[in-house]
């Protein structure tokens, strides 16, 4: 809650949500986008007085709307947002309770008074999936993972962790870290995931790191793939950053188990039929003749600032990819490991 | 299969024989030699003996305290299983009898849960009195599965919607043992016991899973009928007693044809008399089944093959249909050397494959490391050890088992009728208590 006063002293009166969803995300690099956007809800909830059922859930679902519009790929946020009103909603509906009025101020008052410890939860289901997903780094495997998925790299650093104790497991690692985009400005920054092979190579775990054009060649190496997801979906698949899914067919096609590992809140109620489904506009196949390029450049050097912030165009480090349910093993989560058939089902506890 | 014959040889017979007369310690110690020993090997005869056994523990132990008796069980679940861990029926049936009394003492427990829940004032981490009303109402909607995340055995907190339990109150999260919150339910659970005998209600739900081993081919077979159509060419392997019945089911009506992989050299001979329907010599299989007409009996063409032909079959085949030895949790299973062959054959041909197994079968065990399901056996079978000259120069070897992916198999036909491989995960959880996964 040191952080909710902190960020409601310095923004003006009227709360922003997106502003304090984003300052939540740059001020925690350890919290996921659904966490981020279920904090977001509670600290506006504690600047509005609404005080009926009504009213805090039309104010719930304008702002969810509205962050939703200003964040350029809101899947993972939405999973966070659906949580937090259906979990409104499915605890007032409960049957045999109190009356509504005095139910309705006591979950609010939980939820206000326990911001904090919803991040610790979520931080705690890192933790329980790393204990389930241990059984699947073996001694002597090699494990290829791609992107800066902090589950995947908790998970790891838990099976190397144990070096030296009794427990010890000897594996590998190969990361595929994202080669240098093709713009300038983005060779200076560390490839994302960079971090994660430091601490691994700290622990004593060898780690290869090669480019994603190296995947197919490489995966004859690997015993099985583990990668992260920004959202998993109704179907079982995923969404996660580009290249996942290409990922995921080399391994099907080599006949390679490929793990997700993801915390439960990312689960999304959404039906993607294909990569073009998504409900985002990524602008990756960009088709151009010469007389585009010229018209852009023009464009260019009339605006002088390069383009308003939230229709910057997401670079291919931002944009996301859709991995079907068929090419995934089994998805390793915080309420234990699942198969893909099993998420559809934890969706409609929370929905119907 | 063991050429165990002479009914002196120690089996599930002389298992069962025994439990009745000795101290049940001795019983718990001869199961567990019989398991090293794999002189109980049968998925059923291992289950069956240790629900026997599992009975007996219950009845012997002089207690009516549910926390107690999870305690023994455990205790001697976790013996029984390190004694075979690739007999997984044994942890599933271990699995059940504790999801049995957790279920009793929960049941008995959820008359005077809301009053209890209600009396629970003081919470350390919630300040405010507005939040007590919460605790009452969550207390009532969810107060059965949060009750069992309380036990001080529990391993996971099952909540009633898992995807909520970031958000839930924070008293659902007090579960460790020790906590005020987390010692009156406990409290109770031993103090409330009298009102009812649950050593009597979980003798009573072993028996009902005894009485569902015995039927269960039957209710397998039930289904036979909706999947074996008449003329059609059906492909087995080995000898299962569960198959068997499938297909004597579906003779009774109809005229099929059976091509059946003989399963050299583990089985053939067990193979070889089912299909002549002579009498195994096999004192585990010696009931009433082992009496039964074979299938030339009925009027059906049964074709034995090398397990070598069976590719070469398979495009002539309609049908696949197999047993197993168990089924794990992702949907893939554990079943005699060959099998895979024949459902990668299978695949090739676009054939369906069916796999009959009783639900006591499915393991809630995840398969993180395939290769150590696979059982090795006895490297004579495949070469004689008079082959001396031989075997010094050569490594035999003699897999006992096959790990079957998943996605090789249509369809699981279980006592509880057909499912898909992906929906698995489903009737294991309905079947096993979450806490009870890592016994």
């Amino acid at each position: 809650m040191a952080a909710a006063t902190s960020t409601s002293s310095d923004v003006a009166k009227p709360f922003d949500i997106v502003a304090t969803y984003n300052e939540l995300l740059r001020s925690d690099p350890d919290l996921t986008m659904p966490i981020a956007a279920i904090e977001a809800l509670v600290l506006l909830l504690t600047h509005s007085p609404s005080s009926t059922i009504s009213e805090t859930l039309d104010l719930l679902e304008k702002s969810t709307a509205h962050l939703k519009q200003s964040i350029p790929n809101p899947i993972g946020l939405s999973a966070g947002t659906d949580l937090f009103q259906r979990y409104l909603i499915t605890t007032l509906q409960r049957p045999g309770q109190l009356g509504p009025a005095g139910d309705f101020n006591a979950i609010r008052a939980h939820l206000l008074s326990n911001g904090r410890l919803f991040i610790r939860r979520a931080k705690e289901s890192r933790d329980k999936i790393a204990a389930f997903g241990r059984g699947f780094v073996r001694d002597g495997s090699t494990v290829l993972t791609n992107g800066g998925s902090r589950v995947v790299a908790s998970l790891l650093q838990q099976a190397a962790g144990e070096k030296g104790g009794p427990s010890a497991v000897r594996f590998r690692v190969i990361y595929v870290l994202s080669s240098a985009k093709g713009d300038v400005e983005g060779s200076s920054a560390e490839p994302e995931g960079m971090e994660t092979v430091r601490a691994l190579r700290e622990k004593g775990v060898p780690v290869a790191t090669i480019p994603e054009s190296a995947v197919a060649y490489s995966l004859g190496k690997a015993d099985m793939v583990i990668v992260g997801a920004e959202g998993v979906v109704e179907n079982g698949g995923i969404v996660s950053r580009m290249g996942t899914y290409q990922i995921g067919l080399l391994a099907k096609a080599m006949g390679k188990p490929f793990y997700v590992v993801a915390e439960s809140h990312k689960f999304v109620r959404l039906y993607p039929l294909g990569q073009y489904d998504l409900p985002i506009e990524q602008r990756v196949i960009d088709f151009k003749t010469e007389e585009d390029v010229a018209d852009e450049a023009k464009q260019q050097e009339q605006q002088t600032q390069p383009r308003t912030p939230d229709v910057k165009s997401p670079d291919s480090h931002d944009s996301v990819d859709y991995t079907p349910p068929h090419l995934i093993s089994a998805l390793i989560t915080d309420s234990g490991v699942l198969t893909p058939s099993a998420v559809s089902e934890e969706l409609i506890k929370i929905w119907f | 299969m063991p050429a165990t014959s002479g009914p002196l040889t120690p089996g599930l017979a002389s298992f069962l024989k025994t439990l009745k007369t000795n101290p049940i310690d001795t019983s718990i110690d001869n199961l567990i030699s019989l398991l090293k020993r794999r002189q109980i090997r049968h998925s059923r005869s291992c289950a069956t003996a240790t629900a026997y056994l599992l009975r007996g523990v219950i009845s012997a132990s002089r207690t009516n305290d549910a926390s107690k008796l999870i305690e023994r069980v455990q205790h001697v679940g976790r013996r029984l299983m390190a004694a075979q861990p690739r007999e997984m029926v044994v942890g599933n049936i271990v699995r059940r009898v504790l999801g049995l009394i957790r279920d009793e003492a929960e049941d008995d427990r959820e008359g005077d849960f809301n009053l209890s829940e209600a009396g629970s004032e003081s919470q350390p981490q919630t300040p405010r009195g507005l939040d007590d009303p919460t605790d009452a109402l969550s207390g009532r909607h969810d107060g059965s599965d949060r009750g069992a995340s309380r036990q001080p055995f529990s391993a996971l907190t099952a909540a009633p919607i898992s995807m909520f339990s970031l958000l839930s109150h924070p008293e659902a999260e007090n579960s460790l043992p020790g906590t005020p919150i987390s010692a009156s339910p406990s409290g109770r659970l031993l103090g409330h016991a009298p009102t009812k005998d649950i050593r009597a209600e979980v003798l009573d739900g072993i028996s009902e899973i005894i009485d569902e081993l015995t039927q269960v081919d039957d209710q397998i077979a039930a289904y036979a009928l909706d999947h074996i159509h008449s003329n059609e060419i059906i492909l087995t392997h080995t000898s299962s007693t569960t198959v068997q019945k499938f297909l004597l089911k579906a003779a009774a009506k109809r005229k099929f044809t059976v091509i059946h992989a003989e399963s050299y050299p583990n089985n053939h001979e067990a193979t070889h008399a089912t299909v002549s329907g002579a009498n195994p010599h096999d004192d585990e299989l010696l009931s009433t089944e082992s009496f039964q007409k074979p299938l030339i009996a009925l009027g059906i063409t049964v074709i034995l093959i090398p397990d070598s032909a069976v590719f070469a079959l398979m495009s002539r085949v309609n049908k696949v249909i197999l047993g197993t030895h168990s089924v794990l949790a992702n949907g893939g299973l554990v079943a005699a050397a060959g099998t895979r062959v024949i459902a990668r054959a299978a695949k090739v041909h676009q054939t369906p494959v069916v796999v009959v197994s009783g639900v006591y079968k499915l393991s809630p065990v995840y398969p993180f490391d395939f290769d150590s399901l696979i059982e090795y056996g006895d490297a004579s079978k495949v070469i004689e050890y008079e082959d001396g000259d031989l075997v010094d120069q050569i490594d035999v070897q003699n897999p006992l088992y096959d790990y079957v992916p998943a996605e090789l198999i249509d369809l699981y036909i279980t006592n509880l009728g057909g499912h898909a491989p992906s929906y698995l995960y489903r009737i294991v959880s309905d079947h096993y208590r979450k806490e009870d996964i890592s016994v």
